[in-house]
């Protein structure tokens, strides 16, 4: 009995250092952070804590999506020579946390850099885009000289950092803020073996998967926190003394890899945890959701967008069948006729979806664009679920032959994806329902090979989204709906029109302007119908109720961290 | 004896040639794109597809693909582990040890109380102390390790609040771990070696839970192993003769039964020992313990090819360097067995 007594007690005391303490916050997520070089940061797990420990020239305001603040810059940039001159003046007294002084070389590094080496795997060719008019690299666009780069990014005599771009890009200030395109510390990425900045070894570096660079194990950047420690277990990071801002309340962040949701909720439950990675909606509102000492802050902006694509031009004869309209297939251009592509869009049922993929918390987006988001035209129709809609249509499509003669049609989804399963077989059941002649096969396949296929046009029907790199209208409509967009080969759709629109818009620097242009996509969009607009979930969070300064009115959803802010921003009582 | 293990020595190299040579066979079987989506972690990563088959050589022959690997391992890169974030050298560097501490504390209870209760259900054999092991042990057998573990976390971690979470160390502890002088790479021995006895006490205490998710587990089959052994042992001529020279009970079964019954008890140790070395997986994923068995089942999920191949290399060493230890200790237990 003494002994067990004696156990207990050791127990015990073991059992009592295990709370998060008043200065430190502790996250436990499943998540890998594969990279802390800013150069090759393309993930939000990456981003949660590059944002922390580096900083952009520009940032978003608050809580904002379209209002954009200087950050290292010191202040608004001048923009000039018709768009094509941007000039930033940097901030003064600004340290990395090795100690070195900030300077515009740094600046001129860092972009350099990223437009050097322009991995697969990194954020860097939406930059190229606009620096350089491609998104490629010096490998793949032999048009790409070191000369080239140099002069798209440079240092004057006044020490101001001159971008010259050649075309005006609306989007390149919101790219800025990017935390892929945070300013790193150019003497300390030298000293460790990093790129030497000069022409003499950039041929070297195109291409240079930076993922596991030099600069992701020793990091320094002019951020509130820099990083102490990185083990198999935990990511340790303190408060930066030389921080040029206003002091964290937070001294200590611990970022614990914890794979297992249950060891996760018990550790958040005790409050050993703060913020925890969640298991979904369903999961954290069953299990999380109302229990003593939790935060929960719902009806948050998302900002990602989702559609079942409608491919006009399906080039894999495996889901064809017959390839006609006889009931046992379909052409491989049956969703070119407009009729169709509307009949499907009402066939859908949207309030369902969000009934039991978002636990009535989801949206019907107008056009494919996340609703936070400039750009966004709320008044652009929506389609509804409309059963005798969707029979008119398809008695009208094809010259009536598709109502005379049925169809089967395969469509796929993604493999262990609920959502994407969900909404196929509501899909499913509705079209079968308006014809005994209709048939929809939908069968589950690999996402690896989907992404394969649906590149090269063989997939009919697919749900596929996008989640942004800025906070950029282009971002998403120039993806969805141009036909030289991202997601063209996939959707077949071309529209003159619409095209006109998006290039135009591509170069227009004139909000309002833009912004009547991205109306008409969205208005044409839904005439055309080119795809079913995937409702849209509305983020949560949740996190110990001891944790200050989340809140609606602070959360950024292209902040990449859980509360949608810094950690700077963050308190505990 | 030397012979022996310079023999077995010299067989790793060409194991682990032939591993290798089998493990990129393997992913030859995926198509390029399929093993492009391990580096994908986004629709917008997703969108640059052909650039990092490009990149990475995924459609190049297969004697190319492997040419770069053996180059770049023979000159002791073994690529970078996505998984873990680090070079795979590193990572084992790091982990490995964390797993010699997980196996330390777990292969000597399992053992020990396998023997123990399997001697002790074979010698009361259908008595009750005989029936409840027997129960215990089909429990134990047939408990899925997931299960357990979750369990013991909830109860142990959630409820009674005794033991602490998932990890290594306790939050409070973590910053004191850089400060730490690291002698043997084993948390808790080295934090003990610095004086910091309450660095220990943590580790210890985080090792707890995941120890005994697996000896539960692991014993049960030695104590059924050793049982039966032990049931053939005490029916056997040799005991029945030394009983009829007049020997006691305990000499009889503890010198004469028990020692021929753990002939096989020191096969399945090596099993058991390899197995705990090569990482648990289960138990190293649900109590989030950073060893190889963890780094392993993420690499697998992501498909970290550098990752699977420097652990498929590891295990290969696990498996020739134990096996040679359990064919010494066979000479050792059975004096028949000799190494010429």
């Amino acid at each position: 009995m003494k002994k067990f007594a004696l156990l207990s007690t050791l127990l015990l005391v073991g059992s009592a250092f295990a709370a998060s303490p008043r200065d430190t916050l502790v996250i436990q997520q499943s998540a890998d952070v594969p990279t802390l070089d800013p150069g090759v940061t393309y993930d939000t797990s990456s981003g949660a804590l590059v944002e922390n420990i580096y900083e952009t020239l520009l940032t978003y305001r608050g809580n904002s999506l379209r209002d954009l603040e200087p950050l290292l810059a010191s202040k608004a940039p001048t923009v000039s020579n018709g768009g094509r001159t941007v000039t930033f003046d940097l901030r003064k007294n600004v340290k990395f946390h090795t100690g070195n002084a900030m300077t515009c070389r740094d600046a001129e590094y860092t972009f350099e850099r990223n437009l050097v080496t322009n991995s697969a795997e990194s954020g860097n060719w939406f930059i190229s885009e606009s620096l350089l008019g491609t998104g490629s690299n010096a490998n793949d666009d032999k048009t790409i000289t070191w000369a080239r780069i140099d002069k798209a990014v440079e240092c004057n005599n006044a020490g101001q950092l001159v971008f010259t771009l050649p075309k005006p890009d609306p989007a390149f200030l919101a790219k800025l803020a990017y935390t892929g395109q945070s300013i790193v510390d150019s003497k300390h990425a030298i000293a460790i073996g990093e790129w030497k900045g000069t022409e003499a070894d950039w041929k070297a570096q195109v291409g240079k998967d930076l993922t596991g660079s030099n600069l992701n194990k020793q990091p320094s950047g002019t951020g509130a926190y820099r990083l102490v420690r990185r083990d198999a277990n935990a990511t340790l990071l303190q408060a930066f003394d030389g921080y040029w801002g206003k002091k964290p309340a937070i001294k200590n962040v611990v970022l614990q890899k914890v794979p297992e949701i249950a060891a996760r909720q018990q550790a958040f439950l005790r409050g050993d945890a703060d913020i925890i990675e969640g298991g979904g909606r369903s999961v954290d509102e069953q299990q999380i959701k109302g229990k003593p000492g939790v935060a929960w802050l719902d009806n948050l902006p998302n900002t990602s967008a989702f559609a079942i694509f409608m491919n006009q031009k399906v080039q894999d004869p495996k889901l064809l069948g017959s390839g006609k309209l006889d009931g046992q297939g379909i052409p491989a251009n049956f969703f070119s006729d407009v009729n169709v592509r509307r009949a499907f869009s009402h066939a859908f049922n949207y309030g369902q979806y969000i009934q039991d993929v978002q636990q009535g918390k989801g949206k019907q987006l107008t056009m494919l664009l996340p609703s936070s988001f400039p750009g966004y035209d709320a008044e652009v129709k929506t389609y509804t679920f409309d059963p005798a809609k969707a029979r008119t249509y398809l008695q009208r499509a094809w010259g009536g032959n598709v109502w005379k003669n049925g169809f089967t049609l395969t469509a796929n989804y993604r493999a262990g994806s609920v959502p994407s399963q969900t909404a196929m077989e509501i899909l499913k059941r509705n079209i079968e329902s308006l014809n005994p002649k209709f048939k929809v096969n939908i069968q589950q396949k690999q996402w690896s090979e989907m992404l394969a296929d649906s590149k090269n046009g063989k997939e009919a029907m697919v749900l596929i989204g996008w989640a942004p790199d800025y906070a950029d209208a282009d971002n998403f409509l120039y993806t969805f709906y141009s036909s030289n967009g991202f997601y063209a080969p996939r959707s077949n759709f071309k529209d003159a029109s619409v095209d006109k629109w998006l290039d135009q818009a591509r170069s227009t620097v004139n909000t309002a302007q833009r912004n009547r242009l991205y109306s008409l996509v969205g208005q044409r969009a839904y005439e055309q119908a080119p795809y079913i607009n995937v409702p849209a979930g509305v983020n949560y969070t949740f996190f110990r109720d001891n944790l200050q300064g989340v809140s609606a009115a602070t959360y950024n959803p292209m902040t990449s961290f859980d509360t949608g802010t810094l950690w700077k921003d963050l308190s505990k009582r | 004896m030397l012979n022996f293990i310079v023999r077995r020595l010299i067989q790793v190299p060409l194991v682990m040639l032939v591993l290798s040579l089998f493990i990129v066979g393997l992913t030859q079987l995926l198509t390029p794109e399929q093993r492009a989506a391990g580096y994908i972690r986004s629709d917008q990563q997703a969108a640059r597809l052909e650039a990092i088959i490009e990149e990475r050589g995924l459609r190049d022959p297969f004697v190319v693909q492997y040419g770069n690997w053996l180059g770049s391992t023979l000159q002791g890169d073994l690529g970078f582990s996505r998984a873990s974030g680090q070079d795979v050298l590193q990572t084992i560097r790091e982990r490995l040890p964390n797993t010699i501490e997980l196996t330390l504390l777990t292969a000597l209870p399992i053992l020990l109380l396998g023997v123990w209760l399997g001697t002790l259900s074979a010698l009361h054999k259908d008595k009750l102390i005989d029936q409840i092991l027997r129960v215990l042990t089909i429990l134990g057998y047939s408990l899925p390790t997931f299960v357990l573990g979750i369990v013991l976390l909830a109860v142990f971690y959630g409820y009674l609040g005794w033991l602490p979470g998932a990890g290594q160390v306790s939050i409070i502890n973590q910053f004191a771990l850089g400060d730490l002088r690291r002698y043997t790479g084993l948390l808790s021995l080295d934090a003990a070696l610095n004086g910091r006895w309450d660095i220990a006490w943590d580790v210890i205490q985080h090792l707890i839970l995941p120890a005994a998710t697996l000896t539960v587990v692991s014993a049960a089959t030695i104590v059924k192993v050793m049982r039966n052994n032990m049931l053939e042992a005490l029916t056997s001529d040799y005991v029945r003769t030394a009983r009829a020279k007049g020997l006691s009970s305990r000499v009889v079964n503890n010198k004469h039964a028990r020692r021929n019954a753990l002939l096989s008890i020191v096969t399945l140790g090596g099993f058991l020992i390899i197995n705990l070395l090569s990482g648990s997986l289960i138990t190293e994923f649900i109590f989030g313990y950073p060893g190889v068995g963890l780094w392993m089942v993420e690499a697998g999920l992501r498909l970290d090819i550098p990752a699977v191949l420097g652990f498929g290399l590891l295990s290969a060493l696990i498996v020739v360097v134990v096996s040679t230890v359990v064919d010494i200790l066979y000479g050792v237990v059975d004096p028949r067995v000799r190494f010429d």
